[in-house]
């Protein structure tokens, strides 16, 4: 849902917002939600959680009922009736996501662990760099995801690790991908010569592994896909070719990748492979790539 | 100022994740979907297998049930099971989408109008495959496509 007043997007997982439906205006508009006690979720919804209230008896509902909203204009229903049932029988996935920025998130932080809500993040090791995540249950056990990104899940990764030596060149067969977890990239040998790809994906600095059998990178975090030129090939939205480590082969023949500097290509942009002769390089941005030379 | 941006995204349950994907697909009028986690390796590691759902802005991540999801009755079309999603589309799109409902044989109820004072204008009712309610609506509030802050 668009800001009228800043013209920003927050989307589905907060990323960039793609344009899916052919219906004119289609956006989340509100979530209506079973309660038990509409004075204690109206003030739980507004003291912790931290909506404003808009007001009640404002919707085509029988039950009584209290409309609280979010900075996007979203809305949230709170409906009461007798027995509210926060997940339907037999699924225990159920839940509901509210996104922040970092600074709401931060005191959100302090408000939950006031109201003794646990903000520890159980499945962490799940989460991609940056993306952060706690869990709330409401007064009556709705299961609310409490989300937010910071800026390690865009920013350029440095190893710190320098020149790799990868080895001569005769030892990566033509068709060969291999991994390097000194430096984290992909050195792709083809008919065209070499290629050094980082591992981090794209959409949120998640490390991506070799799906072999498909031919492509994955990323487990948010399921995006790379096939072997770089490219970015999932469903997700925004999310640009993968960065590249400029390949020298010294004269010795022994294929070097530097992972001080990084270069990044536009989508519509072939990745430049370096040639697999004997002191083959390419210079980052005199190949239409640009070089990042950020620390 | 609320203290919250916005919310992004649900995981509802699903009997039959194909089934869904087209309902979502056929009403809402293209969509992306995709499958996460659909490997033994990740399965086992405590990923959650899913179908990805979006809509604009919106996500649903649709899960099988551990057993029978039990369903409202046929003739409900309108209710909560814990929870009614709501979508809004223009005014103009409004008469759109029923015309689509009526031609998919998808029964729903209304369109009903709201209170003159509430921030939306009419809605109408039903339900996904899997028993999920949903209600897509028009906004008094909504200019531009955005939601004005200040109105409502
Ligand atoms: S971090 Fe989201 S798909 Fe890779």
């Amino acid at each position: 849902m668009t800001h009228a007043s800043e013209g920003q997007t927050v989307g589905a997982h907060g990323g960039e917002n793609a344009v899916t439906s052919d219906l004119e205006g289609f956006g989340f508009s509100h979530m209506i939600l079973e309660v038990g006690d509409l004075d204690r979720s109206e003030q739980w919804y507004r003291d912790v959680v931290g909506l404003d209230v808009l007001g009640r008896g404002l919707m085509a509902e029988e039950r009584p009922h209290s409309v609280l909203r979010m900075n996007s204009g979203q809305l949230l229903v709170l409906m009461e009736v007798e027995s509210p049932e926060p997940r339907r029988h037999n699924s225990q996935t159920i839940h509901h996501a509210f996104w922040l920025t970092p600074d709401q998130y931060r005191s959100a932080q302090e408000r939950f662990s006031a109201d003794g809500i646990d903000i520890s993040d159980e499945r962490a090791s799940f989460r991609a760099k940056g993306e952060f995540s706690m869990d709330a249950w409401d007064p009556d056990n709705h299961h609310w995801q409490v989300q937010t990104q910071g800026p390690e899940a865009t920013e350029i990764i440095k190893p710190g690790v320098g020149v790799v030596e990868c080895g001569p060149s005769e030892q990566f067969a033509v068709g060969s991908v291999t991994p390097f977890g000194k430096g984290n990239f992909f050195l792709i040998r083809n008919d065209e010569g070499f290629l050094a790809l980082s591992r981090w994906c794209r959409h949120r600095n998640g490390l991506l592994i070799n799906q072999k059998e498909h031919w492509q990178f994955f990323c487990h975090f948010h399921g995006a896909t790379y096939n072997y030129d770089g490219d970015h090939t999932s469903h997700l939205r925004g999310v640009g070719p993968l960065r590249m480590n400029p390949v020298a082969i010294t004269p010795e023949g022994i294929v070097t990748v530097d992972t001080d500097v990084v270069l990044e290509r536009q989508e519509d942009e072939p990745p430049r492979f370096t040639p697999a002769g004997v002191g083959a390089r390419l210079d980052g941005g005199t190949h239409g790539q640009d070089r990042i030379d950020q620390p | 100022m609320a203290k919250i941006e916005s919310i992004s995204h649900s995981g509802i349950n699903v009997v039959d994740l194909k089934e869904a994907e087209e309902f979502y697909a056929s009403i809402f009028g293209g969509l992306i979907a995709h499958r996460i986690n659909f490997n033994t390796d990740d399965a086992q590691s405590g990923r959650a297998v899913h179908s990805d759902i979006a809509l604009n802005d919106w996500l649903f991540a649709m899960c099988l049930p551990r057993g029978e999801l039990p369903m409202p009755p046929d003739e409900q079309l309108r209710g909560t099971n814990g929870f009614r999603h709501g979508f809004h589309i223009t005014r103009e799109a409004f008469g759109q989408l029923i015309g689509r409902l009526q031609r998919q044989e998808v029964p729903f109820e209304g369109p009903r109008a709201h209170p003159d004072n509430s921030p939306l204008g009419e809605s109408v009712y039903f339900k996904d495959p899997g028993g999920n309610f949903l209600e897509v609506c028009w906004r008094r509030d909504v200019v531009r496509g955005g939601v004005a802050l200040d109105a409502g």
